[in-house]
């Protein structure tokens, strides 16, 4: 699409969320969609990083705190549990560590560049000064 | 009419399917797209959504991406709420007429638009709507300032913020003028529903947006939405600052049904003071300094008494 | 249905206003969103009043603004369904952000203008310049010089707006009082004539079909916007006019009633033409005649179709002719008039370019008796015999004071 002529694009500038007939779209993950490729799911802002929330499973209780707050729709959570984070999509705001309450926290900002198999091995100890 | 989607907790709600989409080019940390998320995932029914020019708008459809998957228009800076008046009365007209092509279905007409979008350009376009009595409901997404063209004042900004044509100076604090008051304004429309929330209290948040989509007639929602890049504080922080604006009671949630019923929705168990909240913040960063001082008392008063005036109105019933 | 029909006489009385809200009425408008203004309210009285007494069934939205009323139009046209609304001078300036939105995001909805100047000075009587203030915006312009016209092309202007290839929204023009709320005899079409000379509205991008969500009214930057702009233009230029044909020949077919892009009179051998718009047209075509009869071979050009400008027609109609008046009713605000620019534009790169002058005539509702068309055709024949252009180039007629000519 980025190089389309005048005449190659809908009358009016008007985009289509979907490609063909979209159904039940609320009850539908995004994995069951057919996006189309005007549909910003399609399109990455990693780029924007300059760190990045890494997810520890082990300490998770699946509060959905992160899930929630996220401003960019990058907490995949299926079935109540939280899954990971939508790499594409984030941004690398760090809401979702603020609000994160276990301890340690299950998630942590790193550096983009940060080798997530090292960090996770890495990851801090319980910390007995917070509440 | 559809049912009411069932969300008794958190993990409730985390099964919800966005029908917003990442890879906006909102700022990180924007508490707008934490709104928008908590209205839209507060049903499971048809959406026709309008936005006003701001934020929200040139963030989510800049051509060749949208970031909504049900359908939206943006007009103007000042209609985006007459856009979703006319797109419900087609909705009547077709209904009437037998020609909705999916007559079984309840869609919910939503605007959204920022403080400036509504509290000022877009002010008698909303004051229309709700004189109308179209079946929708207005959603402001208030970071008291015109964020989306670099910080200008609005009649939301509260006294004593820096914004760009209010500046703080050698000689002044920044804005003069208090906040209006659009929660009453609203309600003096006879609107059936009226409510300040914030996405921080989201299970209040969402019980107000679901009785604003329940109800019959136009529906206002004033939406408290931190500003990383205006309010100056750290993306991180986006959460914590809505927890201060609630808890601090600069942003108090409380409902107003049929223009009189107020009710106040939350009650924080620690009220922080209002210092803590302005001090968290680079706009009010001049009023620490020694001769602006007395106007953080000032805050302060003005958050007692419009605390005081709430609860009596509430106990007053009227 | 549950709305009645209405039985009208072959010929009825009407003023231009009611025979406009007549064809909202047949045509069966879904949403009519507007707000009052002299003098086309009677237009949207006229619908709401069809409404209250059951006779077409709709949303008639009475809002607090032009601005809020052409907004809920683009609302309910985006939703998908048949939409018409009126306006005449501020409440049109009011309405001019939002006549570009509608353009640019190809929504067809019909919008009467009755014809009225813009303040300052405040007047509420009829000139051109809402119509030239609409000239860049992106619709469709049908001008009607009489009562029969603004009820016929309102039908050709919903056929034409509507139809999937177009998709771009269409005023109908008519000149505020003089045509508004002069009662003549209108012939009519019973209502199911009217109406499926239309047809059922056929939806396209519509926002209330759920299964197929859409976005209207992104931002583009210096990325898209051009290419954009460009698709508008190009199909304004090469879709409208071939539709717009066809509608008048089926029109003609069905009623007997024939239009043209630009309507020619007396004009196979005319040595002399005034060219303008509006009522002006009828009260030129008589003094041609009156001219023909004292030997001046006089000829009208009436522009139909203001917007897309009918470049190659005018020029056809114009073939031969010897010397033009453009009738600006306008003030030119500094240049020589729209019109008379636009026709200088058409005939330039002919072989024979005709000898062309500028009037700037009837402001704020100021008659353009016969008398002044007398006087300007004799001005034109006198500009034939010398073979030049004898006058200053924009003239002023029926001002007080002394004589106003420039260039």
């Amino acid at each position: 699409m980025q190089n389309n002529g005048w005449d190659e694009f809908e009358i009016g500038a008007m985009l289509r969320s979907f490609d063909g007939v979209a159904k039940d779209i609320p009850l539908k993950q995004p994995e069951d969609r057919n996006y189309s490729s005007s549909n910003s799911f399609t399109a990455s802002v990693a780029d924007w990083r300059i760190e990045k929330p890494l997810f520890n499973k082990d300490y998770c209780i699946d509060c959905q705190f992160c899930w929630i707050y996220c401003p960019d729709m990058s907490i995949i959570a299926r079935d109540k549990k939280m899954v990971g984070v939508d790499m594409d999509h984030c941004k690398g705001c760090g809401i979702c560590v603020e609000v994160c309450p276990t301890n340690p926290k299950s998630l942590l900002m790193f550096p983009e560049q940060a080798d997530e198999e090292a960090e996770l091995a890495g990851w801090p100890e319980k910390d007995k000064e917070e509440k | 009419m559809s049912e009411i989607k069932k969300i008794k907790n958190l993990k409730d709600f985390s099964t919800s399917a966005d029908r917003f989409e990442g890879a906006n080019l909102l700022c990180p940390g924007c508490a707008h797209s934490i709104i928008v998320r908590e209205v839209l995932n507060a049903t499971n029914d048809d959406l026709i959504l309008s936005a006003s020019t701001g934020c929200l708008e040139v963030c989510t459809a800049v051509y060749p991406y949208t970031s909504w998957d049900a359908s939206w228009i943006h007009i103007g800076f000042e209609n985006g709420s007459t856009a979703v008046a006319g797109a419900e009365a087609m909705h009547k007209a077709l209904g009437n007429k037998g020609r909705l092509k999916q007559p079984d279905r309840n869609p919910k007409f939503i605007s959204f638009a920022g403080d400036g979008a509504s509290y000022d350009i877009g002010f008698q376009w909303i004051s229309g709507c709700f004189e109308r009595g179209h079946n929708m409901m207005h959603v402001v997404l208030d970071n008291e300032v015109y964020a989306n063209t670099g910080g200008q004042r609005s009649s939301s900004t509260p006294i004593g913020s820096s914004a760009t044509t209010s500046p703080a100076g050698r000689v002044s604090y920044g804005e003069k003028k208090n906040k209006k008051d659009m929660m009453a304004i609203m309600a003096a429309h006879g609107s059936p529903y009226v409510a300040q929330v914030s996405p921080n209290k989201w299970k209040n948040m969402v019980k107000a947006i679901q009785h604003g989509m329940e109800v019959e007639g136009p529906v206002f929602i004033n939406a408290v939405s931190a500003c990383t890049t205006e309010w100056k504080f750290a993306p991180e922080d986006t959460m914590a600052l809505q927890d201060l604006a609630t808890d601090s009671l600069v942003f108090p949630l409380y409902e107003i049904i049929d223009g009189t019923e107020l009710n106040i929705t939350y009650r924080p168990k620690n009220v922080v003071p209002v210092e803590e909240y302005l001090a968290a913040q680079g706009r009010f960063k001049h009023l620490f300094k020694d001769e602006y001082k007395y106007l953080i008392k000032e805050w302060q008063e003005r958050v007692d008494a419009k605390w005081d005036y709430l609860q009596k109105r509430e106990e007053a019933r009227v | 249905m549950a709305f009645d029909k209405m039985e009208l006489r072959d010929i009825e009385v009407w003023d231009g206003n009611f025979a406009a809200a007549q064809a909202l009425r047949q045509a069966q408008v879904d949403v009519v969103a507007a707000y009052p203004i002299t003098p086309s309210t009677p237009i949207v009285e006229g619908y709401a009043k069809f409404l209250a007494d059951g006779y077409v069934e709709g949303e008639f939205v009475m809002v607090e603004s032009e601005h809020a009323a052409m907004s809920g139009c683009i609302g309910a046209a985006a939703a998908g369904g048949r939409v018409a609304t009126a306006t005449s001078s501020q409440g049109f300036a009011l309405m001019v952000e939002t006549l570009y939105q509608a353009s640019g995001m190809r929504l067809p909805i019909v919008l009467n203008v009755v014809n009225r100047a813009l303040a300052a000075p405040l007047n509420v009587n009829g000139d051109h310049s809402d119509m030239y203030l609409g000239r860049d915006s992106g619709w469709i312009q049908f001008d009607s010089y009489s009562p029969q016209e603004a009820y016929d092309l309102n039908f050709i202007a919903f056929k034409v707006s509507e139809d999937h290839d177009v998709r771009l929204p269409a005023m109908v023009h008519q000149d505020g009082f003089m045509t508004s709320h002069t009662a003549q005899g209108v012939k009519t079409m019973d209502d199911d004539t009217a109406y499926n000379f239309i047809g059922d509205y056929k939806p396209m991008n519509d926002m209330l079909d759920f299964d197929h969500p859409v976005t209207y009214g992104v931002q583009t930057e210096e990325d898209w916007h051009f290419e954009h702009k460009a698709r508008q233009h190009n199909d304004l230029m090469t879709k409208v006019f071939p539709k717009i044909q066809t509608a008048f020949d089926d029109f003609e077919k069905l009623t007997g009633r024939k239009y043209n892009i630009v309507e020619s009179y007396d004009m196979d051998d005319a040595d002399v033409t005034v060219l303008c718009m509006g009522t002006s047209v009828e009260t030129a075509r008589e003094v041609a005649k009156e001219m023909r009869a004292k030997g001046i071979k006089a000829g009208v050009v009436g522009i139909r179709v203001f917007r897309p400008f009918p470049f190659e027609q005018i020029k056809e109609a114009l073939k031969g002719v010897k010397a033009i008046a453009v009738l600006d009713r306008s003030a030119p605000g500094g240049t020589p008039g729209a019109m008379f620019n636009e026709i200088a534009g058409a005939l330039y790169n002919t072989d024979d370019r005709a000898l062309l002058s500028g009037y700037i005539y009837g402001l704020g509702g100021r008659d353009l008796t016969k008398a002044h068309l007398v006087d300007l055709y004799t001005e034109l024949q006198a500009n034939v015999d010398a073979g030049k252009v004898t006058t200053p180039l924009q003239q002023f007629i029926g001002v007080r004071g002394p004589k106003l000519a420039f260039l």
